[in-house]
């Protein structure tokens, strides 16, 4: 019996624990979620172990023995080129350029489709010139993007990012939030985006995730049906940032109000 | 105005920078000579400096000079490759697994605590006083050096980079060719340097026990004839030669890590 080719995530009932210092500490705890395919799905909560860890135990980074964790009906165990991960650190390979870096994971095709490839990755993440240029020459902005392109190549259909643009200064971060929207209507595939920055998670989702931590638990999922491009400060998007604000700061709850 | 004054005062402060370097050089050396002059040792301690410039421009046109660190040179070239290629695997190795480092530590923890020195009477038992026992002794002593620091640089990759590897599911060889090695590439080097370093020293100290020939054994001769002067002329050839060897290597790390920020 095939369970359908609908690259769904499924996640239903997920633990995950690690041991430090001879004691079990939880990280996550009753996580159930379902990610749609072509969805962009916001994850906000505060920097810390929960969040990242979900993104690694999708990308197949860390194990876990409680709960399933499944995509397109099979089992996540391991890395596979179906999921692509951005980290908030670059990690390019300082001695390798933009197109050697971009080029780590490309396999079993020919030269010219490997020029191919990489010319229209480097393209779509907007760095087209600096082919050659070595990691080090690059600025903050220009490294994500590298990073971006190198975990695009191999056309994942699920794109993990973890806290991607934090390192980022605000304005840069900012421009980074649309280039990720134009590459994600490109593209056409489901995005994860993991963020302690609720405007950030608002702007980007379709919906957002709230996660408290120590354990990792999510709170409430919120859906956004604004129209893109969004605009912050627009009153339904202020609506929905009170809502998150409140789950976080709980004296200062509200609530969502239909204002005509 | 205020340019040429600002020239005026960089250049004095650069002055007064080069007589601080060399000030106590220079005092050393007039003191040498005043000792020398007013015989308060016998020169055949402390020859002057004169004779030993004269013996430098003498040992170094008649060749013997040249002959005598072609064949020590020749001694470490040997036996450092030697290391280098053996220090380089087994660290590399070593490095990734921790089976395989479990199964070598002991016994060359033992080899690496005993002396290279201690191990000379062995060696010649076994190999004789000849170029054999030299370069083995050469070998054992730049191997650890290199050895070590791979291993370190081989297990301080950062963890970042393998897990993004891991995500790439790139080949075991390109994981070592793309991430393991590169990124051990400036400890290696420092075990290059260490290991360099250690072999020019142990060839000399090994022809002054047990050669015929090379610039340590040079010395040990002119001390048997009482020649100070050649027995430093030595001295400051060998310090030369190590200071060039390290030079040359450190510029060629540093052409091999130019991807590094300054």
């Amino acid at each position: 019996m095939s369970v359908g080719n609908k690259k769904d995530l499924v996640i239903k009932d997920l633990h995950k624990g690690f041991i430090v210092n001879n004691e079990e500490i939880d990280i996550l705890t009753d996580i159930n979620l379902n990610v749609a395919e072509g969805e962009f799905l916001s994850i906000v909560g505060h920097s810390g172990c929960g969040k990242s860890t979900l993104l690694k135990i999708i990308a197949g980074l860390v194990d876990y023995s409680v709960g399933m964790v499944t995509f397109g009906g099979g089992e996540i165990r391991k890395p596979g080129t179906d999921r692509g991960m951005v980290f908030q650190e670059h990690r390019l390979l300082p001695w390798l350029t933009v197109t050697e870096n971009i080029d780590f994971g490309l396999y079993n095709i020919t030269k010219e489709q490997k020029e191919a490839i990489i010319a229209e990755h480097i393209e779509l993440v907007g760095l087209k010139g600096f082919e050659n240029a070595y990691p080090h020459q690059l600025s903050g902005g220009m490294a994500q993007r590298a990073a971006m392109a190198r975990a695009l190549v191999n056309k994942p259909q699920v794109l993990l990012l973890d806290e991607p643009f934090g390192a980022l200064d605000a304005l840069t971060r900012i421009m980074m939030q649309k280039e990720i929207l134009r590459i994600w209507k490109k593209e056409k595939m489901t995005m994860i985006l993991v963020t302690h920055d609720i405007d950030e998670a608002i702007y980007l989702g379709d919906r957002v995730v709230v996660m408290s931590s120590r354990p990792g638990k999510i709170r409430k999922i919120l859906p956004v049906e604004l129209e893109r491009p969004r605009d912050r400060s627009n009153v339904e998007f202020a609506n929905i940032r009170k809502v998150i604000f409140s789950e976080f700061f709980a004296d200062e709850k509200q609530y969502l109000d239909y204002a005509i | 105005m205020k340019g040429v004054e600002l020239k005026i005062a960089m250049k004095l402060k650069t002055l007064k920078n080069v007589i601080n370097y060399i000030s106590f050089p220079i005092l050393i050396l007039i003191i040498w000579e005043i000792v020398v002059r007013l015989k308060i040792v016998p020169l055949m301690i402390l020859p002057s400096i004169e004779s030993i410039a004269d013996t430098f421009i003498d040992e170094a046109t008649s060749g013997q000079l040249l002959a005598d660190v072609t064949i020590s040179l020749r001694r470490v070239m040997e036996g450092y490759l030697i290391a280098v290629v053996l220090g380089i695997s087994f660290g590399v190795f070593m490095g990734i697994s921790s089976r395989v480092n479990k199964f070598f530590s002991l016994v060359f923890d033992g080899i690496r605590q005993i002396p290279p020195m201690a191990w000379i009477p062995l060696l010649i038992l076994w190999f004789g006083i000849g170029e054999t026992s030299k370069v083995v002794i050469i070998v054992k002593s730049a191997f650890f050096p290199i050895l070590l620091n791979t291993m370190s640089g081989i297990k301080n990759t950062p963890k970042d980079y393998i897990e993004v590897a891991m995500l790439h599911n790139i080949t075991k060889f390109d994981l070592f060719r793309k991430v393991y090695f590169p990124a051990a590439i400036p400890s290696i080097f420092v075990g290059l340097r260490l290991g360099l370093g250690v072999s020019w020293t142990v060839v000399v100290a090994a022809e002054l026990i047990a050669a015929t020939s090379g610039i340590g054994y040079r010395i040990s001769d002119a001390r048997s004839l009482m020649r100070a002067d050649l027995v430093i002329v030595g001295m400051i050839v060998i310090g030369a030669v190590g200071v060039l060897m390290d030079n040359a290597l450190t510029n060629i790390s540093k052409h091999m890590i130019r991807w590094q920020k300054a």
